[in-house]
């Protein structure tokens, strides 16, 4: 699992253990973890070093199924640590200075969800009623922060499969906000009484579309159809150097998603296989549902599922505005800071 | 410095509250108007000040923003005009201070700086000949010597900001045949000036037909279509009802704006809105010159059609219609919104720019820590 010439030093176990931090985002946990390998590498000129982080992020990248958020901390580390102006008397000395600017940076960028809550405050108005998808850390600090000055009722998808937009709806219901989770196939239903919907983001690409949770591109399409709002939020280091031209660019789609299957005639609907059904069900007790479990034919199989992806595009004409820690921007605007870092 | 940090002078406290009644009641309107009397009042709150420091400075001017902006938010161009003269008073000073502080400005290289600036440039500190200004801040046996050495440049500083307000009609205009081809069928509403420079430059070279929509209920409308017809110019006026109807024929649509915000999006005349919308179901291209001084740091927040500013009601609905008056609520907004979907292009006296670079050009021209006065 760890990359063969730091055996005293296992990257992947330091990236996890980061990521138990609750505050933590993948991006930040890999600048952190990349930033320890800095200090721990043999590497003995730059070259060396940044093919050792090179390296460490095919590691990290390797050992998840959805790496792209992950990856645009990796880039923005590299890029970093190669530009970064050499002053420093010895070599050891510049790899205890990168480490502790990667530090500094994590350190400083947890707070950039507060910055953003705050720039989002300005456009939430009283009595709103905000439509928000599957679960974020910053849209939920955005919400709470607009909780503590005006009234707002959200509305929360669902999320299929994996029913995050309950965990929204326990934490805003527990916080006195009025919440209700709606169907993923509900909301061109629930549009009309929305006045905004609110996002967060996997990672914001160089086209000024936005990857996320899916479900986030159909509801941009519905938002779009009903003229209303679609506010995006994301940490600067999310900001990814990737240009998607369809759902099937990213870097997460594989062959097996959406594939077809040759039909078994012989499946035997009585034995579902997999989680999802228990899932199912976990997540109708928590909705406080009274109807009694659904057949499990019903739901989806784990097999089914592993044909769906976790992660969809959202094309940036869909989009509104990108709150992010640099100011609030136009997804036009993005482009502009990954060529200010990456180019040239 | 033992000094606080004081207000303006007396005598610019005074002038600075001329302005701010004359916002208030409304005496001053127009954006390039107000735009002006700030610049005026800022060059004369900026030669009276007493400073020690770059900070202190910032500040006097920055309160005085606060004030005008304050009497009458509407008014977008007073705020941009404070900023842009914040700008340009910066700028002069690090210009200033680079032959005698140059070591101390290092910026230090962070990933967060990465992230905002992107990759470190190579400075090329070029050795420069022009005798800089010596300046020493918060010099404790004389604490004015600071003013007294930056004060020249600043008022060069404000008076660049003057100038690009005085030729700003004629900067607008200067490409407008280039962009009314012969024959063609403008429309047009209201009374904007640019627009009418504009279309009049463009009438030297080019013979074309501007239709004006009457722009009710101001009527602002006559007022263009007279201007233009003894400019000889083939004029229609028109009633607004009949802006959709009238589409299919136009070539264009060249409008005015009142405010340009960071999104592409503006706020322009009532009426301006159903103009764009039928301009785009016929695909008619729309034109939007205005002034870069109305280049606004702020969003629509979220009132969607309207700019949320109020002109008198009497003119909707009059107090003959006494029996009506208190039957019916009377709302007679000055700006609609029109988003930035609905704009082709801006015209403006530094070049045409589509709504998207809006963002660009605006974090050009001011700086960030500004947008909040």
């Amino acid at each position: 699992m760890a990359s063969p010439e730091s055996n005293r030093f296992d990257l992947h176990a330091t990236y996890r253990q980061n990521l138990q931090n609750h505050e933590i985002s993948p991006p930040l946990a890999a600048i952190l973890a990349l930033s320890e390998l800095v200090v721990n590498s043999g590497a003995g000129t730059m070259f060396e070093l940044v093919q050792e982080l090179h390296d460490g992020a095919e590691v990290l990248k390797k050992s998840t199924t959805n790496p792209i958020s992950l990856n645009a901390g990796c880039e923005l580390f590299i890029a970093f640590v190669t530009l970064f102006p050499h002053e420093s008397d010895s070599f050891a000395e510049l790899k205890s200075e990168l480490m502790r600017q990667g530090q500094k940076y994590a350190r400083e960028a947890i707070a950039y969800r507060d910055k953003i809550a705050e720039l989002m405050l300005g456009f939430i108005k009283d009595d709103s009623v905000i439509l928000t998808h599957s679960y974020s850390r910053v849209v939920m600090k955005a919400l709470l922060h607009a909780h503590k000055t005006k009234r707002i009722s959200v509305y929360v998808t669902e999320a299929r499969p994996r029913g995050l937009g309950i965990k929204t709806y326990e934490e805003l219901t527990a916080a006195g906000i009025p919440c209700t989770v709606v169907l993923d196939s509900a909301v061109a239903y629930v549009m009309d009484k929305v006045d905004f919907v609110l996002v967060g983001s996997e990672a914001v690409v160089e086209s000024g579309g936005l990857i996320n949770a899916v479900g986030s591109s159909q509801i941009a399409v519905i938002a779009k159809a009903g003229n209303k709002p679609f506010y995006a939020l994301a940490e600067s280091y999310k900001f990814h150097r990737l240009f998607p031209l369809s759902q099937y660019d990213l870097p997460t789609h594989n062959p097996s998603i959406l594939s077809f299957r040759p039909p078994q005639v012989t499946a035997a609907p009585s034995s579902p296989s997999g989680v999802s059904p228990d899932h199912q069900n976990e997540a109708i007790n928590g909705t406080s549902s009274a109807t009694p479990a659904a057949p499990s034919s019903r739901t989806m199989s784990a097999d089914q599922i592993a044909c769906n992806p976790d992660v969809d595009y959202t094309r940036p004409d869909l989009i509104s505005l990108v709150f992010s820690d640099v100011g609030t921007l136009t997804p036009e605007a993005i482009s502009q800071y990954l060529v200010a870092m990456f180019a040239g | 410095m033992s000094r606080a940090i004081q207000g303006p002078s007396a005598g610019s406290q005074r002038s600075v509250e001329t302005l701010v009644s004359k916002l208030r009641r409304r005496q001053v309107v127009g954006s390039r108007d107000a735009a002006l009397e700030t610049v005026l009042v800022l060059r004369q709150v900026v030669s009276r000040a007493k400073f020690s420091n770059i900070d202190q400075l910032v500040a006097i001017i920055r309160s005085v923003g606060k004030r005008l902006v304050e009497a009458q938010p509407k008014e977008h161009t007073v705020g941009n005009t404070v900023r842009k003269v914040l700008h340009h008073i910066r700028e002069e000073y690090n210009t200033a201070s680079k032959g005698t502080a140059a070591s101390s400005s290092k910026t230090t290289y962070t990933i967060s700086n990465f992230v905002l600036q992107g990759q470190p440039r190579k400075q090329n500190v070029a050795p420069k000949s022009e005798a800089t200004i010596s300046l020493k801040e918060d010099d404790p046996d004389d604490p004015d010597s600071f003013s007294r050495a930056l004060k020249p440049v600043l008022m060069e500083a404000i008076q660049d900001v003057l100038d690009e307000l005085e030729t700003v009609y004629d900067n607008v205009s200067k490409n407008a045949k280039d962009h009314i081809h012969s024959d063609e069928i403008i429309l047009t509403l209201g009374h904007s000036r640019t627009v009418e420079s504009f279309l009049k430059q463009a009438a030297h070279s080019r013979s074309f037909t501007v239709i004006v929509a009457e722009t009710g209920p101001s009527y602002k409308g006559h007022e263009m279509a007279k201007s233009l017809s003894s400019a000889g110019i083939s004029t229609f006026l028109v009633p607004d009802s009949s802006i959709y109807a009238i589409m299919s024929r136009v070539n264009k649509v060249i409008i005015g704006a009142h405010a340009i915000l960071a999104n592409g999006g503006m706020f322009a005349i009532t009426g301006s809105l159903l103009a764009a919308t039928a301009a785009r179901v016929h695909s008619t291209p729309i034109v939007v010159c205005a002034g870069q001084f109305k280049f606004t740091p702020l969003w629509n927040l979220y009132h969607d059609f309207g700019a949320l500013d109020f002109a008198d009601p009497s003119s909707v609905l009059g107090f003959e219609e006494g029996s009506l008056v208190d039957k019916v609520d009377v709302l007679n907004p000055y700006y609609d919104y029109v988003g930035p979907e609905l704009v082709d292009v801006f015209i403006t006296n530094d070049g045409d720019h589509p709504p998207s670079s809006v963002y660009r050009l605006i974090k050009e021209s001011y700086d960030d820590d500004d947008h909040e006065l």
